[in-house]
């Protein structure tokens, strides 16, 4: 978003220049110049899609990484509601060059509380790195924090404060 | 035409008249200011979701007789019916009274034996995740299968309902009417009809609004004339119910209860020697239970009304998850109606609701699980503190729930009507 700001302050300053300042044809090709500069900018006439999990860009999107992989999930509700049951979409992104997990395990625990779920998610591969997780369910509001273990490794955690 | 001099009058007296209006208007508002707590925006997102209420209907997962009416009038039949029981002296009402919020207002239930629980209340248990104080039933039908052959409890058999149904030609003709057929012949299956049936019934008994939910709503839509009608000491408790106290942790949603199961630091002995293994037992027990979701006699259908098939009801049965700190959870109750439903806990053996919080307000944490809920702690109130948490519970009971009133009891030999009826059914 950094690299937006130079192009703000130089749409800021175009649109500030009197009408009389400049000729009508010199003005037209500064407007020409701001609509492709806006367009180009990050963050501002179209939102670029995340590297992993693009089809879960959305308020719901959340996003654990660490040592290269990067795991984005989206709650079938949001924001998740307590005491009910909810399902999580689950992108997995490896880090270059290693291939796709061959298990996925997915928990979560309330830290403060030192306790988990009542549940145990089940855990489904759809192909290309997606997967469904189901039977989930936060039964406290309070920060929850969802881990994701890759192929038994030490668990890639995010956590969610749950109102 | 009035003289100039009278219109002159008559305006001072309008304006005099409009400005005393007004300052009445305006001392009420202010008074109505003052009567209602500055609740912060976190506060007031906290008490909105405890409602709305009343919810949708509920429904008897696994269950094709719920919402059907036909049903609903033979459940209610067969509920206040003693003749359940192998000597007619036992119905479901005798431990779920009506006047008595559904339950039976003492400590531990009293069927054929003096039981090892407290009788719940059955208002809104439709709307509850699992049934019972260990959670050992998915659904209403499998609930009512444990008390109806309980020898502890009515101590039926599906021998006995044969026996009543042969005799009774009104109940079976109901009976036909319900399901369409002549009862069952197996006993198995007839006694499985008769809890569906009860649990069709069971899933109607939703109580009403509270002076809770008017608060409640007007604060939803920003009427504080209407939200400072609610007495103050109460909204103080509310106060104290969703922050210092943290109540709402457990006790969240419009049912006040998150339908999960707690260890609160309470005795779990049933008697010297002996243990309620609570909600660890009752996972043990629905897993085992061929009457559960997820067998063969949950009844797979999909609901035309919009709600959630049986096969989503049953996520809860499927994922359930048994772990060492549920010995001697019981379930967290909905505090719906709950200054009616003395007495409190698992085993009744807090006597009054003062009792409750002074239990919360002096928690021994010495006897909490090492790997329970860590947040737990003594409240320690003020006395005034205690009075206001105590003002709010008693808004959350429905007045009209007092007032329900039971069928007249069916009469015990056929009568004209029911050979009437029974012409209708043709014959059974």
């Amino acid at each position: 978003m950094a690299g937006s700001r130079p192009l703000l302050a130089w749409a800021a300053a175009a649109w500030a220049v009197p009408a009389r300042a400049a000729p009508a044809k010199a003005t037209l090709v500064e407007v020409f110049a701001l609509a492709a500069a806006l367009a180009a900018a990050p963050g501002w006439a179209a939102e670029a899609p995340p590297a992993c999990g693009p089809h879960l860009a959305g308020p719901a999107r959340q996003q654990a990484e660490g040592r290269g992989w990067a795991i984005a999930f989206a709650p079938g509700a949001w924001p998740v509601p307590v005491g009910r049951h909810f399902a999580l979409d689950i992108t997995v992104c490896p880090p270059a060059g290693v291939p796709a997990p061959a298990t996925l395990k997915v928990d979560a625990d309330m830290p403060a509380h030192q306790h988990g779920m009542n549940y145990r998610p089940t855990v489904k591969a759809l192909g290309g790195g997606r997967y469904s997780a189901e039977g989930l369910m936060f039964h406290m509001p309070g920060r929850w924090r969802v881990s994701f273990t890759v192929d038994g490794g030490a668990p890639l955690t995010h956590e969610l404060r749950i109102p | 035409m009035r003289p100039r001099w009278l219109q002159r009058r008559l305006q001072r007296r309008l304006q005099r008249w409009a400005a005393g209006v007004l300052a009445c208007i305006g001392l009420q508002a202010a008074n109505a200011a003052t009567r209602l707590l500055d609740f912060t925006p976190d506060e007031r997102m906290q008490i909105l979701q405890h409602g709305p209420w009343p919810p949708p209907s509920a429904r008897d997962a696994g269950n094709a007789l719920t919402g059907r009416p036909v049903a609903i009038a033979l459940g209610q039949r067969l509920f206040f019916d003693p003749r359940l029981s192998p000597d007619d002296r036992l119905a479901c009402a005798s431990c779920h009274v009506p006047g008595l919020a559904f339950a039976d207002g003492r400590a531990r239930g009293q069927g054929r034996d003096t039981l090892d629980r407290h009788t719940p209340s059955l208002w809104n248990a439709g709307h509850q995740r699992w049934l019972g104080w260990d959670g050992a039933f998915d659904s209403l039908w499998s609930q009512a299968l444990h008390p109806l052959r309980n020898p502890r409890e009515m101590g039926t058999s599906g021998a006995q309902l044969q026996t009543l149904l042969r005799a009774d030609t009104s109940l079976s003709c109901a009976w036909r009417q319900t399901f369409g057929t002549a009862p069952a012949s197996d006993d198995e299956a007839v006694i499985l009809q008769a809890a569906k049936a009860l649990g069709a019934f069971v899933a109607t008994l939703q109580s009403g609004r509270t002076p809770f939910d008017a608060f409640r709503d007007a604060l939803a839509r920003n009427d504080r004339r209407a939200a400072a009608r609610y007495p103050l000491a109460a909204q103080r408790g509310l106060r104290l119910f969703i922050g210092h106290g943290r109540c709402s942790t457990c006790h969240t949603g419009p049912l006040f209860s998150n339908g999960e199961f707690a260890d609160t630091g309470l005795p779990f002995f049933v008697r010297p020697g002996v243990v309620d293994a609570g909600r660890h037992g009752g996972i043990t027990a629905l897993l085992a239970s061929p009457y559960n979701l997820l067998g063969p006699y949950s009844d797979k259908y999909s609901d035309k009304h919009g709600a959630a098939p049986d096969d989503a009801a049953a996520t809860k049965t499927r994922h359930v998850s048994q772990q060492h700190r549920n010995f001697g959870e019981f379930k967290v109750p909905s505090l719906r109606n709950v200054a009616d439903t003395a007495p409190y806990m698992h085993d009744g053996q807090l006597a009054t609701l003062q009792a409750v919080i002074d239990h919360y307000d002096r928690l021994d944490t010495d006897r909490l699980h090492a790997d329970g809920e860590a947040i737990l702690r003594p409240l320690q109130l003020s006395a005034a503190q205690r009075a206001d948490l105590l003002a709010f519970l008693q808004t959350l009971s429905d007045p009209g729930a007092r007032r329900w009133k039971p069928p007249p009891p069916p009469p015990p030999q056929p009568t004209a009507v029911s050979k009437a009826a029974s012409k209708r059914c043709g014959k059974v």
